[in-house]
């Protein structure tokens, strides 16, 4: 939790991604691994760091190829880093980009590792259709063992009725409470009275923001071109609308419910994607000559019910961030939220204004604060940009490491739900 | 073995036909009952409809623990009232919303007054306004809850406020019994206020599905401090609680209860019941005490097992028989049986386990309606429940420093094998001399026992709760 141990830092040295699109267009021969060797290959390329230097990869992801579930160990073995790089891949749902570079943090800071890669990946168009479990203990016993004649025939019995044996499509829905997410999203919509204009107009302030930093370079830096599907070359996000405005976004269905106010237009939508940081010592860090960008102040992780609020965690997890830190929010200069659903960022900003539900969550006296506009989301959020589940927790660092060293600002905050009813948050703050 | 009034009111043609038929048949309501262990959240969404009195005191806390339950709050009270239920929504994502946006007909699941600002009999009319005007709107098996307030040392003027509550819960509790709705009194004792919410709760949630028509005290008097706040999931967890009478009936529905809480429940039965008491034991991952409670020996051993497991959270004195017969033919060993094991273990066993009580402790016994109301063939059953009564109030007095509550549950009509033995005439008057008309369920008894030795019920202390669906006999 940012805890120096004899004085030992983890300090943010870089960070790159490919730009996001959205699922089952470019990138849809790219499998999550395939993204991960990309980012790290262009990280490692842009700050000039020798393969044998990296000590391990801690990678997040949420669709973990089934057969090879430990993407960031295939990522250190398709790039042939060190045989000796080990690697470890972790899952906290759309926190994983950020459970991963948090972990690799915290092994630094325990002088586990000097350096480290760290970030994420997911490709929702490579997402494995399951096959009905029915189909799989039917067949399994043939596929695996020395199977007779009759062995076959009192399979076949087993696969009645056929229409058990459809793939199911998969839906990003909650195991413990069979709730779509976006259902979740759409109750927190009404209990905390979110109205659809709102939710719209920050969409497209998400958008505005996105395009402005593409148009301007800003992320130049840290985006690198992808030779996607055919060959085309992808150089920015693809999912941007430069063009958004609130006549488009108003006319928009509703996605969850019939008389709902979430729509495509102010959800985050399915994407494909890869991010990855390069995380080192401090010591290291100055010793080959780099400058580090950042270090983490603090990190904090809460659940919640999934039954009752699902994607509040950062409600939670953000003040607790700020406390372990030492810091208000007023003293936050930068503030970064993932947009799951703009009815879910604007709900959490209404709790952590809210003196009721810090005096009644979080056992504080005044509310945590009013997240100023202006300093929320500076260079757009996932509504726009696009969120590939693991990656996004990466971005938002890289981002955030990068506007604190451009812009000599000291502090920031990031925040992240997660389905699971998790929550996480972190402050990141700047290296002189 | 079924009720059959309830199982012909779940099949839609009969009900028609004695509908159809003008049958004076009263079929009761099919209760909704919660067998699972406790959630978060037990009133998941369901609507509430609350008012408050002028200058009523316990409004923060009713909204508090409306929104944390879960429920969807609408409100009939002035904009002073209303500043609570904003603050509750605001915590807990169930914002404000007015009775005046209920549509006509539309039902809710509870309703609820807070009466704590009613000073006298004019006052009271405050009552009738709220009532008289959303009375109907309460759900089948919905709940109607009162809070008040009550001091011992009130000037009569105001005194009278209390007991006439009572009336009002216990009438209406008889109106919307035919709906398996229940209606009940909580009356907070001056300085008590912190510990409405757990009570509160309770009574809204489908675990108090069996009582009716009663009030619910809520003391300071058992002082106690925790670490922590009031766990309302798996409150019993890591604590030891002794239950005598657990191989059947109301004693093992009460240890899979307690065990579902997390409790670690030494099942206590006689040696003859040991398969049932083993097996219990082992499947809520308690204890086995094969004993008989009238064994001279049975307290030194009982203290014994529970100083092995660390001292003891709460005993819940369940053991008991009937060995009914009319005075005149009543044999002496009659007599000494039921007073024995129903009376006097009770004393000899809690005077042996007191210092292995621990602070924030519980003493919880059976009584009876019977012990209360009295019953041909009963005089020594209903000595011995009754006593307990007396045992229970006095107890409480003696233990309230040490933050140890007493109570007691006085449970109606039960189904069980015993009830079940009852000529049939007998038991049909027995199961429908009550508001809910029908029988309770040892799950209902269990339920409360629960509850009354979670820490969430320290506010109670030296009380006798029936839960007998709102008795027609008695108060």
């Amino acid at each position: 939790m940012g805890n120096v141990k004899n004085g030992r830092r983890a300090v943010v040295v870089a960070g790159a991604r490919t730009p996001f699109v959205k699922a089952f267009s470019e990138y849809i021969e790219l499998d999550a691994i395939a993204l991960g060797v990309l980012a790290t290959r262009a990280l490692l390329k842009k700050v000039d760091l020798p393969y044998r230097e990296v000590e391990g990869i801690v990678w997040g992801g949420v669709i973990l190829p089934s057969g090879a579930p430990n993407v960031g160990r295939e990522i250190a073995l398709d790039l042939r880093l060190d045989p000796g790089c080990e690697a470890y891949t972790v899952t906290r749902a759309c926190a994983s980009g950020l459970q991963a570079v948090t972990l690799g943090a915290a092994a630094i800071e325990r002088g586990e590792a000097d350096i480290l890669i760290c970030g994420g990946a997911d490709s929702t168009s490579n997402a494995e259709v399951k096959l009905p479990q029915k189909l799989v203990h039917a067949f399994a016993p043939l596929a695996l063992g020395k199977p007779t004649p009759a062995d076959y025939l009192s399979a076949a019995p087993k696969l009645l009725p056929l229409t058990e044996l459809i793939p199911r499509q998969p839906k990003v829905a909650e195991r413990s409470t069979g709730e779509v997410m976006g259902e979740s999203a759409e109750r927190m919509a009404r209990r905390n009275e979110i109205p659809r204009e709102a939710q719209d107009a920050f969409a497209l302030r998400s958008h505005q923001r996105a395009a402005a930093a593409i148009a301007s370079g800003r992320f130049e830096d840290e985006v690198f071109p992808v030779q996607g599907a055919g060959g085309k070359w992808v150089h920015t996000d693809t999912l941007v609308r430069a063009d958004s405005t609130m006549e488009k976004l108003a006319k928009l269905r509703p996605a969850f419910a019939r008389e709902g106010t979430l729509t495509a237009g102010n959800s985050s939508a399915l994407t494909d994607g890869s991010a990855a940081v390069l995380l080192m010592s401090e010591e290291k860090a100055r010793a080959l000559g780099y400058k580090p960008l950042a270090a983490f102040a603090s990190w904090a992780y809460t659940g919640v019910d999934p039954s009752d609020q699902l994607l509040m965690g950062p409600a939670l997890a953000m003040p607790k961030a700020l406390a372990r830190a030492g810091l208000r929010l007023a003293d936050i200069d930068l503030v970064d939220m993932h947009e799951a659903f703009a009815a879910q960022v604007l709900s959490v900003l209404k709790m952590l204004a809210s003196p009721a539900f810090a005096r009644s969550r979080l056992g504080l006296d005044e509310a945590v604060g009013e997240v100023d506009p202006e300093r929320l989301n500076v260079h757009g959020g996932s509504i726009a940009l696009g969120h590939p589940f693991g990656a996004t927790g990466a971005r938002m660092v890289t981002t955030m490491a990068n506007e604190l060293a451009r812009t000599q600002k000291k502090t920031a905050l990031l925040g992240i739900c997660a389905a699971g009813g998790l929550g996480a948050a972190a402050v990141l703050e700047r290296i002189d | 073995m079924n009720d059959w009034l309830v199982e012909i009111g779940q099949n839609k043609q009969a009900r028609s036909m004695i509908r159809s038929l003008g049958l004076p048949v009263p079929v009761p309501e099919k209760l909704v009952r919660d067998k699972g262990p406790w959630s978060a959240a037990p009133l998941r969404d369901q609507p509430a409809l609350a008012g408050a009195a002028e200058g009523s005191a316990l409004v923060s806390e009713i909204a508090t623990a409306l929104a944390s339950a879960g429920a969807d709050p609408y409100v009939a009270a002035s904009d002073a009232h209303e500043a609570a239920f904003r603050a509750a929504g605001e915590a807990y994502g169930r914002p404000l919303r007015r009775a005046t946006e209920l549509g006509e007909g539309k039902r809710v699941h509870a309703l609820v007054f807070d009466a704590s600002g009613i000073e006298g009999a004019a006052g009271l009319k405050a009552l009738y306004d709220f009532f008289h005007a959303h009375i109907d709107r309460v759900a089948r098996c919905g709940r109607l809850v009162v809070v008040g307030r009550t001091d011992p040392r009130a000037e009569p003027e105001r005194a009278l406020v209390a007991t006439a509550l009572e009336g009002f819960v216990r009438s209406a509790a008889k109106e919307v019994g035919r709906k398996g709705a229940t209606a009940n009194l909580i009356l907070v004792e001056p300085d008590a206020a912190q510990h409405l919410e757990p009570v509160l709760r309770f009574v809204l949630s489908a675990r108090s599905a069996f009582i009716s028509g009663q009030p619910f005290v809520v003391r300071a008097r058992a002082a106690h401090r925790p670490n922590g706040k009031v766990p309302f999931v798996r409150p019993l967890d890591g604590k030891v609680v002794l239950v005598t009478g657990a191989a059947r009936g109301i004693g093992e529905a009460t240890a899979r209860a307690l065990g579902q809480e997390g409790a670690h429940v030494v099942c206590l039965d006689r040696p003859a019941d040991d398969a049932a008491t083993s097996k219990l034991a082992r499947d809520v991952g308690g204890t086995p005490l094969l004993l008989d409670v009238t064994d001279p020996e049975a307290p030194r051993r009982i203290a014994d097992t529970l100083k092995g497991l660390g001292g003891v959270h709460a005993v819940i004195h369940n053991a008991g028989i009937t060995r009914d017969k009319t005075l005149l033919r009543m044999k002496a060993d009659l007599w000494d049986q039921v007073i024995d094991v129903n009376l006097a273990s009770v004393v000899a066993i809690t005077q042996a386990v007191e210092p292995l009580l621990k602070a924030g402790g519980r003493i919880i016994c059976l009584s009876s309606i019977a012990g209360i109301a009295g019953n041909v063939g009963q005089t020594n059953y209903a000595a011995s429940k009754a006593g307990i009564i007396g045992y229970v109030r006095a107890l409480s007095e003696k233990y309230a420093e040490r933050g140890v509550t007493v109570n007691a549950i006085a449970p109606g009509f039960i189904e069980t094998r015993l009830t079940a033995a009852i000529p049939f005439v007998v038991r049909e008057g027995g199961r429908r001399m009550s508001a809910l008309g029908q029988g309770g369920l040892p799950i209902d008894v269990a339920q409360a026992l629960v509850f009354l030795a979670s820490p969430g019920a320290q506010g109670m202390t030296g009380q006798i709760l029936r839960v007998c669906g709102g008795g027609l006999i008695g108060a």
